[in-house]
Protein backbone atom coordinates (compact mmCIF):
# COMPACT_ATOMS: atom_id res chain seq x y z
CA UNK A 1 0.00 0.00 0.00
CA UNK A 2 2.68 2.81 0.41
CA UNK A 3 4.60 1.70 -2.44
CA UNK A 4 2.14 2.90 -5.02
CA UNK A 5 1.58 6.44 -3.23
CA UNK A 6 4.64 7.08 -3.55
CA UNK A 7 5.51 6.32 -7.11
CA UNK A 8 1.91 8.84 -7.52
CA UNK A 9 3.34 11.65 -5.95
CA UNK A 10 6.63 11.41 -7.65
CA UNK A 11 4.71 11.03 -10.62
CA UNK A 12 3.24 14.42 -9.60
CA UNK A 13 6.14 16.38 -8.51
CA UNK A 14 7.40 15.54 -11.65
CA UNK A 15 4.39 16.42 -13.56
CA UNK A 16 4.45 19.96 -11.73
CA UNK A 17 8.34 20.44 -11.92
CA UNK A 18 7.35 20.34 -15.92
CA UNK A 19 4.23 22.81 -15.47
CA UNK A 20 6.70 25.43 -13.35
CA UNK A 21 9.00 24.75 -16.42
CA UNK A 22 6.67 25.38 -18.80
CA UNK A 23 4.98 28.54 -17.38
CA UNK A 24 8.54 30.27 -16.34
CA UNK A 25 9.69 29.45 -19.99
CA UNK A 26 7.06 30.06 -22.55
CA UNK A 27 5.61 33.71 -21.24
CA UNK A 28 9.28 35.30 -21.00
CA UNK A 29 9.34 34.63 -24.56
CA UNK A 30 7.03 37.20 -25.37
CA UNK A 31 6.56 39.37 -22.08
CA UNK A 32 7.43 42.66 -23.16
CA UNK A 33 5.50 43.85 -25.69
CA UNK A 34 1.77 45.47 -24.55
CA UNK A 35 -1.41 43.83 -25.62
CA UNK A 36 -4.11 46.50 -26.58
CA UNK A 37 -6.12 44.61 -24.40
CA UNK A 38 -4.19 45.86 -21.35
CA UNK A 39 -4.00 48.98 -22.43
CA UNK A 40 -7.92 49.59 -22.64
CA UNK A 41 -8.33 48.27 -19.15
CA UNK A 42 -5.23 50.86 -18.12
CA UNK A 43 -7.76 53.25 -20.05
CA UNK A 44 -11.03 52.28 -18.25
CA UNK A 45 -9.65 52.18 -15.18
CA UNK A 46 -8.55 55.87 -15.02
CA UNK A 47 -11.84 57.09 -16.83
CA UNK A 48 -13.40 55.12 -13.91
CA UNK A 49 -11.69 56.84 -11.60
CA UNK A 50 -12.16 60.12 -12.66
CA UNK A 51 -16.29 59.30 -12.83
CA UNK A 52 -16.29 58.94 -9.12
CA UNK A 53 -14.17 61.48 -8.56
CA UNK A 54 -16.65 63.77 -10.10
CA UNK A 55 -19.83 62.10 -8.51
CA UNK A 56 -18.20 62.97 -4.94
CA UNK A 57 -17.38 66.52 -6.12
CA UNK A 58 -21.28 66.76 -7.03
CA UNK A 59 -23.08 69.23 -4.28
CA UNK A 60 -25.84 67.01 -3.93
CA UNK A 61 -23.66 64.17 -3.09
CA UNK A 62 -21.68 65.90 -0.87
CA UNK A 63 -24.49 67.10 1.65
CA UNK A 64 -25.94 63.81 1.13
CA UNK A 65 -23.24 62.60 2.41
CA UNK A 66 -22.17 65.22 5.19
CA UNK A 67 -25.78 64.66 6.57
CA UNK A 68 -24.51 61.02 7.07
CA UNK A 69 -20.90 62.33 8.89
CA UNK A 70 -18.63 61.19 5.89
CA UNK A 71 -16.35 63.74 4.73
CA UNK A 72 -16.51 63.67 0.51
CA UNK A 73 -11.95 63.93 0.50
CA UNK A 74 -11.95 60.94 3.18
CA UNK A 75 -13.84 58.83 0.78
CA UNK A 76 -12.20 60.06 -2.01
CA UNK A 77 -8.93 59.12 -0.62
CA UNK A 78 -10.53 55.43 -0.07
CA UNK A 79 -11.53 55.29 -3.62
CA UNK A 80 -8.36 55.90 -4.45
CA UNK A 81 -6.91 53.07 -3.03
CA UNK A 82 -9.97 50.74 -4.43
CA UNK A 83 -9.11 47.73 -6.86
CA UNK A 84 -9.71 47.91 -10.34
CA UNK A 85 -13.12 45.61 -9.83
CA UNK A 86 -14.15 47.63 -7.02
CA UNK A 87 -13.58 50.86 -9.08
CA UNK A 88 -15.73 49.14 -11.61
CA UNK A 89 -18.84 48.30 -9.49
CA UNK A 90 -18.60 51.92 -7.58
CA UNK A 91 -18.42 53.33 -11.44
CA UNK A 92 -20.98 51.44 -12.75
CA UNK A 93 -23.84 52.46 -9.90
CA UNK A 94 -22.85 56.34 -10.56
CA UNK A 95 -22.87 56.16 -14.06
CA UNK A 96 -26.71 55.35 -13.04
CA UNK A 97 -27.02 59.14 -10.96
CA UNK A 98 -29.56 61.42 -12.40
CA UNK A 99 -28.67 64.40 -13.20
CA UNK A 100 -28.80 67.31 -10.10
CA UNK A 101 -32.35 67.42 -8.91
CA UNK A 102 -33.84 64.76 -11.16
CA UNK A 103 -34.79 61.94 -9.11
CA UNK A 104 -34.34 62.12 -5.64
CA UNK A 105 -34.84 58.22 -5.69
CA UNK A 106 -31.61 57.19 -8.11
CA UNK A 107 -29.82 60.18 -6.34
CA UNK A 108 -30.60 58.21 -3.13
CA UNK A 109 -29.42 54.70 -4.15
CA UNK A 110 -25.91 56.04 -5.11
CA UNK A 111 -25.36 57.27 -1.67
CA UNK A 112 -26.31 53.93 -0.47
CA UNK A 113 -23.65 52.36 -2.33
CA UNK A 114 -20.87 54.75 -1.21
CA UNK A 115 -21.67 53.98 1.78
CA UNK A 116 -21.86 50.24 1.61
CA UNK A 117 -18.58 50.61 0.20
CA UNK A 118 -17.23 52.87 2.92
CA UNK A 119 -18.93 50.73 5.36
CA UNK A 120 -16.79 47.68 3.69
CA UNK A 121 -13.64 49.88 3.70
CA UNK A 122 -14.53 50.56 7.67
CA UNK A 123 -14.37 54.29 6.92
CA UNK A 124 -18.48 55.01 8.12
CA UNK A 125 -20.58 52.42 10.21
CA UNK A 126 -24.42 52.96 8.88
CA UNK A 127 -25.36 49.56 8.09
CA UNK A 128 -25.82 47.03 10.54
CA UNK A 129 -25.52 43.65 7.93
CA UNK A 130 -21.61 44.83 7.10
CA UNK A 131 -19.23 42.68 9.25
CA UNK A 132 -16.45 45.01 10.75
CA UNK A 133 -13.46 42.89 11.52
CA UNK A 134 -12.00 45.45 14.86
CA UNK A 135 -15.74 45.95 15.83
CA UNK B 1 -29.07 56.90 16.92
CA UNK B 2 -32.83 57.39 15.89
CA UNK B 3 -31.84 59.64 12.68
CA UNK B 4 -29.76 56.79 11.64
CA UNK B 5 -32.31 53.74 11.87
CA UNK B 6 -34.99 56.22 9.79
CA UNK B 7 -31.94 56.80 7.60
CA UNK B 8 -31.43 52.70 7.03
CA UNK B 9 -35.05 52.23 6.51
CA UNK B 10 -35.18 55.51 4.08
CA UNK B 11 -32.45 54.10 1.75
CA UNK B 12 -33.83 50.50 2.07
CA UNK B 13 -36.88 51.50 0.43
CA UNK B 14 -35.12 53.57 -2.13
CA UNK B 15 -33.10 50.52 -3.23
CA UNK B 16 -35.76 48.48 -3.81
CA UNK B 17 -37.74 50.59 -5.66
CA UNK B 18 -34.56 51.52 -7.55
CA UNK B 19 -35.11 47.38 -8.51
CA UNK B 20 -38.38 47.45 -9.63
CA UNK B 21 -37.91 50.30 -11.83
CA UNK B 22 -35.07 48.79 -13.48
CA UNK B 23 -37.02 45.45 -13.58
CA UNK B 24 -39.86 46.90 -16.06
CA UNK B 25 -39.16 46.00 -19.67
CA UNK B 26 -38.38 48.96 -22.35
CA UNK B 27 -41.30 49.59 -24.47
CA UNK B 28 -39.67 49.26 -27.94
CA UNK B 29 -40.14 52.88 -29.54
CA UNK B 30 -40.07 52.72 -33.33
CA UNK B 31 -42.02 55.22 -34.36
CA UNK B 32 -39.04 58.43 -34.31
CA UNK B 33 -36.21 56.72 -35.70
CA UNK B 34 -34.19 58.18 -38.15
CA UNK B 35 -34.69 55.09 -40.46
CA UNK B 36 -35.91 54.47 -43.86
CA UNK B 37 -39.82 53.05 -43.76
CA UNK B 38 -38.45 49.45 -45.37
CA UNK B 39 -35.18 47.63 -45.54
CA UNK B 40 -34.40 43.67 -46.80
CA UNK B 41 -30.70 42.07 -47.42
CA UNK B 42 -32.18 39.92 -49.92
CA UNK B 43 -28.49 39.12 -51.01
CA UNK B 44 -27.93 37.19 -47.37
CA UNK B 45 -27.42 33.59 -47.91
CA UNK B 46 -29.51 31.08 -46.70
CA UNK B 47 -28.32 28.10 -44.79
CA UNK B 48 -31.56 25.71 -42.94
CA UNK B 49 -30.84 24.18 -39.85
CA UNK B 50 -30.76 20.64 -39.11
CA UNK B 51 -32.40 18.95 -35.90
CA UNK B 52 -31.80 21.38 -32.91
CA UNK B 53 -28.92 23.02 -34.78
CA UNK B 54 -29.83 26.67 -34.97
CA UNK B 55 -26.91 27.79 -34.11
CA UNK B 56 -24.74 26.63 -36.23
CA UNK B 57 -27.09 27.55 -38.93
CA UNK B 58 -27.58 31.40 -37.71
CA UNK B 59 -24.02 31.87 -37.22
CA UNK B 60 -23.23 30.46 -40.57
CA UNK B 61 -25.74 32.52 -42.06
CA UNK B 62 -23.87 36.27 -40.68
CA UNK B 63 -20.06 34.66 -40.65
CA UNK B 64 -20.43 34.08 -44.57
CA UNK B 65 -22.31 37.69 -44.36
CA UNK B 66 -19.20 38.79 -43.36
CA UNK B 67 -16.58 37.19 -45.94
CA UNK B 68 -16.01 34.34 -43.68
CA UNK B 69 -16.54 31.04 -45.90
CA UNK B 70 -18.07 28.36 -43.27
CA UNK B 71 -20.79 25.61 -43.43
CA UNK B 72 -23.05 25.32 -40.36
CA UNK B 73 -21.68 21.35 -40.55
CA UNK B 74 -18.66 23.08 -40.10
CA UNK B 75 -19.37 25.06 -37.18
CA UNK B 76 -21.58 21.88 -35.39
CA UNK B 77 -17.91 20.90 -33.98
CA UNK B 78 -17.45 24.43 -32.90
CA UNK B 79 -20.32 25.57 -31.23
CA UNK B 80 -22.92 22.47 -31.01
CA UNK B 81 -23.43 21.13 -27.65
CA UNK B 82 -25.05 17.77 -28.17
CA UNK B 83 -26.42 16.84 -24.80
CA UNK B 84 -27.80 20.29 -24.77
CA UNK B 85 -29.35 20.55 -27.70
CA UNK B 86 -28.24 23.92 -28.11
CA UNK B 87 -25.23 26.50 -29.20
CA UNK B 88 -23.85 28.54 -26.08
CA UNK B 89 -23.71 32.74 -26.86
CA UNK B 90 -20.39 32.35 -25.59
CA UNK B 91 -19.41 29.38 -27.81
CA UNK B 92 -20.35 31.73 -30.83
CA UNK B 93 -18.40 34.51 -29.77
CA UNK B 94 -15.50 31.63 -29.52
CA UNK B 95 -16.54 30.54 -33.23
CA UNK B 96 -16.42 33.53 -34.70
CA UNK B 97 -12.69 34.53 -33.66
CA UNK B 98 -11.90 31.77 -34.44
CA UNK B 99 -12.75 32.57 -38.74
CA UNK B 100 -10.99 35.69 -37.57
CA UNK B 101 -13.58 37.49 -37.16
CA UNK B 102 -14.93 40.11 -34.67
CA UNK B 103 -18.16 39.19 -32.86
CA UNK B 104 -20.15 42.46 -31.31
CA UNK B 105 -22.53 41.83 -28.97
CA UNK B 106 -25.11 44.91 -29.59
CA UNK B 107 -26.93 47.45 -26.82
CA UNK B 108 -30.01 45.54 -25.84
CA UNK B 109 -32.51 47.61 -27.48
CA UNK B 110 -34.33 47.03 -31.08
CA UNK B 111 -33.54 50.34 -32.34
CA UNK B 112 -29.94 49.62 -32.19
CA UNK B 113 -30.69 46.26 -34.27
CA UNK B 114 -32.63 48.26 -37.04
CA UNK B 115 -29.94 50.71 -37.34
CA UNK B 116 -27.38 47.48 -37.63
CA UNK B 117 -29.68 45.87 -40.39
CA UNK B 118 -30.44 49.50 -42.34
CA UNK B 119 -26.48 49.59 -42.22
CA UNK B 120 -26.21 46.36 -44.19
CA UNK B 121 -25.41 44.14 -41.20
CA UNK B 122 -27.72 41.33 -40.60
CA UNK B 123 -27.92 40.83 -36.89
CA UNK B 124 -28.02 37.18 -35.19
CA UNK B 125 -30.56 37.19 -31.88
CA UNK B 126 -31.39 34.79 -29.24
CA UNK B 127 -35.19 34.29 -28.73
CA UNK B 128 -37.21 32.23 -26.10
CA UNK B 129 -40.20 30.75 -27.99
CA UNK B 130 -41.31 29.32 -24.88
CA UNK B 131 -42.01 30.58 -21.38
CA UNK B 132 -39.87 32.46 -18.96
CA UNK B 133 -39.53 29.45 -16.42
CA UNK B 134 -40.22 26.73 -19.50
CA UNK B 135 -38.18 27.70 -22.39
CA UNK B 136 -37.47 27.10 -25.44
CA UNK B 137 -34.21 28.53 -26.88
CA UNK B 138 -33.30 29.54 -30.48
CA UNK B 139 -31.21 31.45 -32.69
CA UNK B 140 -32.68 33.49 -35.95
CA UNK B 141 -31.26 36.20 -37.94
CA UNK B 142 -33.08 39.57 -38.44
CA UNK B 143 -31.98 40.84 -42.03
CA UNK B 144 -35.17 43.13 -42.89
CA UNK B 145 -37.47 45.41 -41.22
CA UNK B 146 -41.14 46.89 -42.56
CA UNK B 147 -41.78 49.71 -40.21
CA UNK B 148 -45.46 50.95 -41.31
CA UNK B 149 -46.43 46.96 -41.29
CA UNK B 150 -44.72 46.65 -37.73
CA UNK B 151 -43.05 43.39 -38.94
CA UNK B 152 -39.41 41.50 -38.73
CA UNK B 153 -38.02 39.10 -42.04
CA UNK B 154 -35.89 36.73 -40.17
CA UNK B 155 -33.77 33.64 -41.52
CA UNK B 156 -35.23 31.32 -38.94
CA UNK B 157 -34.57 27.49 -38.68
CA UNK B 158 -35.43 25.65 -41.74
CA UNK B 159 -37.56 28.97 -43.13
CA UNK B 160 -35.47 31.64 -45.46
CA UNK B 161 -37.89 34.28 -45.04
CA UNK B 162 -40.30 34.54 -41.95
CA UNK B 163 -42.33 37.71 -41.07
CA UNK B 164 -42.76 38.06 -37.76
CA UNK B 165 -45.17 40.90 -35.63
CA UNK B 166 -42.17 43.20 -34.13
CA UNK B 167 -44.31 43.21 -30.99
CA UNK B 168 -44.21 39.49 -30.70
CA UNK B 169 -40.71 39.15 -31.67
CA UNK B 170 -39.94 41.84 -28.70
CA UNK B 171 -41.63 39.53 -26.15
CA UNK B 172 -39.65 36.18 -27.24
CA UNK B 173 -36.11 38.59 -27.72
CA UNK B 174 -36.60 40.36 -24.03
CA UNK B 175 -37.23 36.47 -22.64
CA UNK B 176 -33.72 35.91 -23.72
CA UNK B 177 -32.61 39.37 -22.21
CA UNK B 178 -32.12 41.32 -25.27
CA UNK B 179 -29.23 39.28 -26.90
CA UNK B 180 -28.24 40.47 -30.12
CA UNK B 181 -24.85 39.74 -32.00
CA UNK B 182 -23.33 41.41 -35.33
CA UNK B 183 -20.06 40.05 -36.84
CA UNK B 184 -19.39 42.66 -39.95
CA UNK B 185 -17.30 42.12 -42.58
CA UNK B 186 -13.45 43.18 -40.98
CA UNK B 187 -13.21 46.95 -43.55
CA UNK B 188 -16.49 47.66 -41.62
CA UNK B 189 -17.68 48.73 -38.15
CA UNK B 190 -20.87 47.75 -36.71
CA UNK B 191 -23.26 51.18 -37.58
CA UNK B 192 -23.94 51.48 -33.79
CA UNK B 193 -20.46 50.08 -32.42
CA UNK B 194 -19.25 51.87 -28.96
CA UNK B 195 -15.29 52.76 -29.62
CA UNK B 196 -14.03 51.12 -26.47
CA UNK B 197 -16.09 48.40 -26.63
CA UNK B 198 -15.23 47.57 -30.04
CA UNK B 199 -12.05 47.99 -29.34
CA UNK B 200 -12.04 45.55 -26.88
CA UNK B 201 -13.80 42.96 -29.06
CA UNK B 202 -10.72 44.00 -31.73
CA UNK B 203 -8.00 42.94 -28.72
CA UNK B 204 -9.06 39.54 -28.01
CA UNK B 205 -8.79 38.62 -31.70
CA UNK B 206 -4.79 40.20 -31.33
CA UNK B 207 -4.35 38.33 -28.22
CA UNK B 208 -5.50 35.15 -30.14
CA UNK B 209 -2.73 36.18 -32.75
CA UNK B 210 -5.09 36.68 -35.15
CA UNK B 211 -3.36 39.61 -36.38
CA UNK B 212 -4.19 40.14 -39.91
CA UNK B 213 -7.74 40.46 -39.55
CA UNK B 214 -7.16 42.39 -36.18
CA UNK B 215 -5.04 44.89 -38.76
CA UNK B 216 -7.61 45.17 -40.66
CA UNK B 217 -10.50 45.74 -38.07
CA UNK B 218 -8.39 48.07 -36.08
CA UNK B 219 -7.14 50.21 -39.84
CA UNK B 220 -11.62 50.08 -39.79
CA UNK B 221 -11.74 51.53 -36.55
CA UNK B 222 -9.13 54.24 -37.01
CA UNK B 223 -11.14 55.43 -40.03
CA UNK B 224 -14.03 55.80 -37.54
CA UNK B 225 -12.30 57.18 -34.85
CA UNK B 226 -9.65 59.02 -36.07
CA UNK B 227 -8.16 60.07 -32.64
CA UNK B 228 -8.53 56.58 -31.19
CA UNK B 229 -5.68 56.11 -28.98
CA UNK B 230 -6.13 51.85 -28.68
CA UNK B 231 -7.02 51.71 -32.19
CA UNK B 232 -3.97 52.65 -33.58
CA UNK B 233 -2.04 51.40 -30.76
CA UNK B 234 -3.68 47.87 -31.89
CA UNK B 235 -2.73 48.46 -35.12
CA UNK B 236 1.04 48.50 -34.65
CA UNK B 237 0.62 45.65 -31.72
CA UNK B 238 -0.90 43.85 -35.56
CA UNK B 239 1.94 44.92 -37.71
CA UNK B 240 4.57 43.49 -35.02
CA UNK B 241 2.57 40.28 -34.67
CA UNK B 242 3.04 39.96 -38.87
CA UNK B 243 6.62 40.77 -38.42
CA UNK B 244 6.32 44.19 -39.54
CA UNK B 245 8.61 45.81 -37.96
CA UNK B 246 9.14 49.04 -39.48
CA UNK B 247 5.36 49.65 -40.11
CA UNK B 248 5.02 48.95 -36.60
CA UNK B 249 7.72 51.80 -35.74
CA UNK B 250 5.85 54.07 -38.04
CA UNK B 251 2.68 53.74 -36.32
CA UNK B 252 4.15 54.01 -32.73
CA UNK B 253 6.00 57.32 -33.24
CA UNK B 254 2.94 58.84 -34.71
CA UNK B 255 0.90 57.66 -31.94
CA UNK B 256 3.70 58.94 -29.63
CA UNK B 257 3.60 62.34 -31.97
CA UNK B 258 -0.08 62.99 -30.21
CA UNK B 259 0.47 60.89 -27.11
CA UNK B 260 3.88 61.89 -25.68
CA UNK B 261 3.54 60.29 -22.32
CA UNK B 262 1.73 56.69 -23.52
CA UNK B 263 4.46 54.44 -22.00
CA UNK B 264 2.81 51.35 -23.13
CA UNK B 265 3.69 53.08 -27.01
CA UNK B 266 7.31 53.72 -25.63
CA UNK B 267 7.77 50.02 -24.69
CA UNK B 268 6.26 48.31 -27.70
CA UNK B 269 7.91 50.78 -29.99
CA UNK B 270 11.15 49.88 -28.48
CA UNK B 271 10.13 46.20 -28.83
CA UNK B 272 9.62 46.96 -32.89
CA UNK B 273 13.23 48.45 -32.84
CA UNK B 274 14.68 46.02 -31.01
CA UNK B 275 13.34 43.42 -34.02
CA UNK B 276 15.31 45.68 -36.31
CA UNK B 277 18.53 45.42 -33.95
CA UNK B 278 18.75 49.21 -33.51
CA UNK B 279 19.77 48.35 -30.68
CA UNK B 280 20.77 52.27 -29.05
CA UNK B 281 17.06 53.61 -30.45
CA UNK B 282 15.73 50.54 -28.90
CA UNK B 283 17.62 51.16 -25.28
CA UNK B 284 16.38 55.08 -25.77
CA UNK B 285 12.56 54.08 -25.94
CA UNK B 286 12.68 51.56 -23.14
CA UNK B 287 14.62 54.37 -20.95
CA UNK B 288 11.84 56.71 -22.30
CA UNK B 289 9.17 54.49 -21.10
CA UNK B 290 10.61 53.23 -17.60
CA UNK B 291 10.69 56.72 -16.82
CA UNK B 292 7.41 57.73 -17.19
CA UNK B 293 6.62 55.70 -14.36
CA UNK B 294 3.27 54.16 -15.32
CA UNK B 295 1.47 50.95 -16.03
CA UNK B 296 3.64 49.54 -18.46
CA UNK B 297 7.05 50.66 -15.91
CA UNK B 298 7.14 46.70 -15.26
CA UNK B 299 7.28 45.63 -19.25
CA UNK B 300 9.49 48.48 -20.10
CA UNK B 301 11.70 46.87 -17.49
CA UNK B 302 11.91 43.28 -19.20
CA UNK B 303 12.30 45.10 -22.37
CA UNK B 304 15.30 47.05 -21.48
CA UNK B 305 16.99 43.58 -20.12
CA UNK B 306 16.21 41.94 -23.31
CA UNK B 307 17.79 44.78 -25.22
CA UNK B 308 20.75 44.80 -23.63
CA UNK B 309 21.07 40.60 -23.50
CA UNK B 310 20.67 40.57 -27.22
CA UNK B 311 22.96 43.51 -27.71
CA UNK B 312 25.87 41.51 -25.90
CA UNK B 313 24.79 37.99 -28.22
CA UNK B 314 23.32 36.60 -24.63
Amino acid sequence: MNQLPKRISTGVALMLASFLFAGVIVPAAQAQMIGTDALLRAQQLQQERAAVATALERGDVRDALLKYGVEPAQVQARVDSLSADEVHTLAQNIEQLPSAGDDPLGLLFIIFVILLVTDILGLTHVFPFVNHKHR
Amino acid sequence: MVNISAARLWLGGALLSGMVGCAGLPVPRIDDLNLAPRVELTSIAFFPQDDHQCGPAALATVLNAAGAVVTPEALVAQVYLPARQGSLQLELLAATRRHARVPYVLEPQLDVVLHEVAGGHPVLVLQNLGLAWLPVWHYAVVVGFDLPQRELILRSGREPRVVVDIAEFERSWARAQHWALVITPLEQVPATADETRYLGAIAELETQQHFAAAALAYTAALARWPDSMAARFGLGNSRYGLGEFAQAEQIYRALLAQQPKLGAAWNNLAMSLLEQQRWDDAQDAAQHALSLGDTSEEAARTTLAEIRARRSGR
